[in-house]
């Protein structure tokens, strides 16, 4: 099992430009130690409009200087929004593939749809649409990284035949994946051939049939791009310290601050009811009973907060369930100093990463 | 000292006309049939945060929800209801916090009132399927004070036929202490359609707060229900924050 960053660039208020600037820098200061110690990717959301939630409008930016800082992480889109209103798939075959070269071949491409009313109803996209725009644009992408011309004509986009560039450093082209937070969203990758971005922070065990599913139903599937990844990536929280259960109170804290601010966004199935958004989304695990008061849920058992021996032991339980990568939120709203976010990420390179082989899964190109 | 950003309006301009709880009711009542007509705008935030007590935050972008049920029969017999809220959160669970009621039968009312602390003016209210919009309107004293219509209404099917109707909270009075109280509410749906909803008659003023209106179009639903209405299980302190435990159970 291997392990990545995931970045929402949370920022406290008052939206200082000092302020906003420390969030970008800390992250980027976090990822170059992240690659010292072993870790393999670093991923960043893509979001507008969350107030304090997630200042990452432009990830292929932040990935960018990540790479420029960096020379073996991987980088990855965690997700890029695939909604014409958004972004147009060509745009996004161009970023990509410019990332690509400029670091040298590590970018990962996830892909999304948003999930939020702040979102959509922002760009003034079509909501019911969504996952069928999402459906056009993976399978035109990796057309336009494989093919010198490139046309086509969807039913959200067309295209004469152009020369989409420049093409991507990795051949025939980056890894494709799909954040995954409702339930079943898990098969929709398995079907197209795509890794699991799995966004849902939950339970090992309450994963456990999810992956199963996922790794059947990939045997049979119909890749979108030019072979299979069929990886597993799986969010998570970190805050290792030596001291259990300061470990497990700053991550409960944690935890309650992205609770807040996740909180505080509208979900599509709250505000604009549609029949491609009948999951709750990310906040449907952190919500245990929508009808409930207000009880506090008690955290997932699978979260790697703790001493190194309980993290160790939390991540076993991840590998033995069938994940390929664990990818950690380590830090939400600057609610941690700096300090002690990389003394964590010193203290659980040092004594538990050394206990994962750490090599990705074997890819089988054209298959 | 981190800045959150919660409601700022002061608790003592709540509880002072709020209606007495009867805590002693906790049948459970089912109304078959129900239409409800829910319509969503979106508004300035700097409209809604006065607006909120400091026991709640705000949804972003700020909401405002307008709800009217008919019903034509039933436990409490026929009757038609409104009400309109803003959107907002308890720790993390979306509820609208409501400012203005009206119901057209008293009787209802005063129940909905003990039960749930909703306090609703009595009022004509107006609740119209047609083939391409649904219609509502409150008529207060001779006056009309709300003209809502959902535009063509799309039929929604499968898995999607629902509505997430955010529970509603009221400010009630129990014994000596006031609180906010929710609306406990469960739906079973048989159709939904879904459209685009105006208003194009609303009177703030006469619809419970003259501060806020609707500005940006959400979605506007009609949806053909049972509804069960269940005890009231919890209040809410004014001034505390839920996740610093304001939320506690009745």
């Amino acid at each position: 099992m291997q392990f990545g960053l995931i970045y929402e660039l949370s920022t406290p208020r008052p939206f200082t430009r000092e302020t906003q600037k420390a969030v970008y820098d800390n992250a980027i200061e976090q990822v170059v130690l992240a690659e010292q110690l072993g870790f393999s990717s670093v991923w960043c959301v893509e979001h507008h409009f969350l107030e304090e939630y997630s200042h990452s409008s432009c990830p292929e930016m932040f990935l960018t200087a990540v790479a420029r800082a960096t020379s073996k992480i991987r980088v990855g889109f965690g997700i890029a929004t695939c909604v014409p209103t958004f972004h147009h798939p060509i745009r996004w075959a161009e970023k990509a593939a410019f990332l690509d070269i400029l670091s040298g071949g590590r970018v990962e491409f996830g892909t999304g749809r948003s999930s939020t009313w702040n979102e959509l109803g922002g760009f003034d996209a079509i909501v019911d649409d969504t996952k069928k725009t999402w459906d056009e644009y993976i399978r035109v992408i990796p057309q336009m990284w494989m093919n010198e011309r490139f046309g086509y004509h969807g039913q959200y986009h067309k295209m004469p035949e152009r020369n989409v560039l420049p093409k991507p450093w990795q051949e025939p082209h980056p890894p494709m994946w799909v954040a995954v937070t409702a339930t079943g969203t898990e098969l929709d990758a398995a079907d197209r051939g795509m890794g699991a971005l799995i966004l849902s922070i939950s339970d090992v065990e309450r994963n456990v049939p999810r992956i199963a599913a996922y790794r059947e139903r990939i045997k049979h599937c119909n890749p979108v791009g030019a072979f299979v990844n069929d990886q597993i990536a799986i969010a998570n929280w970190l805050y290792c310290h030596p001291d259990n259960t300061l470990a497990k109170q700053r991550g409960e804290e944690m935890v309650g601050t992205f609770g807040y601010m996740a909180g505080q966004t509208v979900e599509v199935s709250e505000a604009y009811p549609a029949s491609n958004y009948t999951a709750l989304g990310l906040l449907g695990s952190l919500r245990a009973d929508p009808n409930a008061p207000g009880d506090q849920k008690p955290l997932s058992s699978g979260l790697c907060f703790g001493d190194p021996s309980t993290v160790h032991d939390t991540c076993k339980r991840w590998e033995a369930a069938g994940a390929d990568q664990l990818v950690f939120m380590i830090q939400a709203r600057e609610h941690l100093a700096q300090a002690d976010v990389l003394d964590s990420l010193r203290l659980f390179g040092r004594e538990v990463l050394p206990h994962f082989n750490n090599v990705p899964r074997a890819r089988a190109v054209g298959e | 000292m981190v800045e959150l950003l919660y409601g700022n309006r002061a608790a003592n301009t709540l509880g002072a006309a709020a209606p007495a709880l009867d805590l002693a009711a906790r049948d459970e009542v089912v109304l078959k049939q129900v239409e409800i007509h829910y319509c969503l705008f979106e508004l300035p935030m700097a409209s809604a945060l006065p607006r909120l007590p400091t026991s709640l935050h705000p949804s972003i972008p700020a909401i405002l929800g307008i709800t009217v049920w008919r019903c034509v029969d039933g436990p409490l017999g026929a009757f038609s209801l409104a009400y309109l809220g803003l959107a907002c959160r308890t720790g993390i669970k979306p509820r609208h916090f409501i400012h203005g009621a009206f119901c057209d039968s008293p009787q209802v009312g005063t129940w909905l009132s003990a039960r749930y602390g909703l306090h609703c003016q009595t009022a004509r209210i107006h609740n119209l399927e047609t083939y391409d919009r649904i219609h509502s309107r409150v008529d207060l004293n001779g006056r009309t004070i709300l003209d809502l219509v959902t535009h063509g209404p799309q039929q929604l099917v499968g898995r999607g036929a629902t509505v997430k109707y955010s529970p509603i909270l009221n400010a009630a009075t129990l014994g000596t202490d006031s609180a906010l109280v929710q609306m406990e509410t469960s739906f079973e749906f048989h159709r939904v359609s879904r459209g685009q909803p105006m208003a194009s008659v609303y009177n703030g003023a006469a619809l419970g707060d003259a501060t806020l209106a609707p500005h940006y179009p959400v979605s506007g639903t009609f949806s053909l229900a049972d509804v069960s209405l269940h005890p009231a299980r919890f209040k809410l302190d004014l001034a505390v924050p839920a996740e610093q435990g304001g939320a506690r159970k009745i």
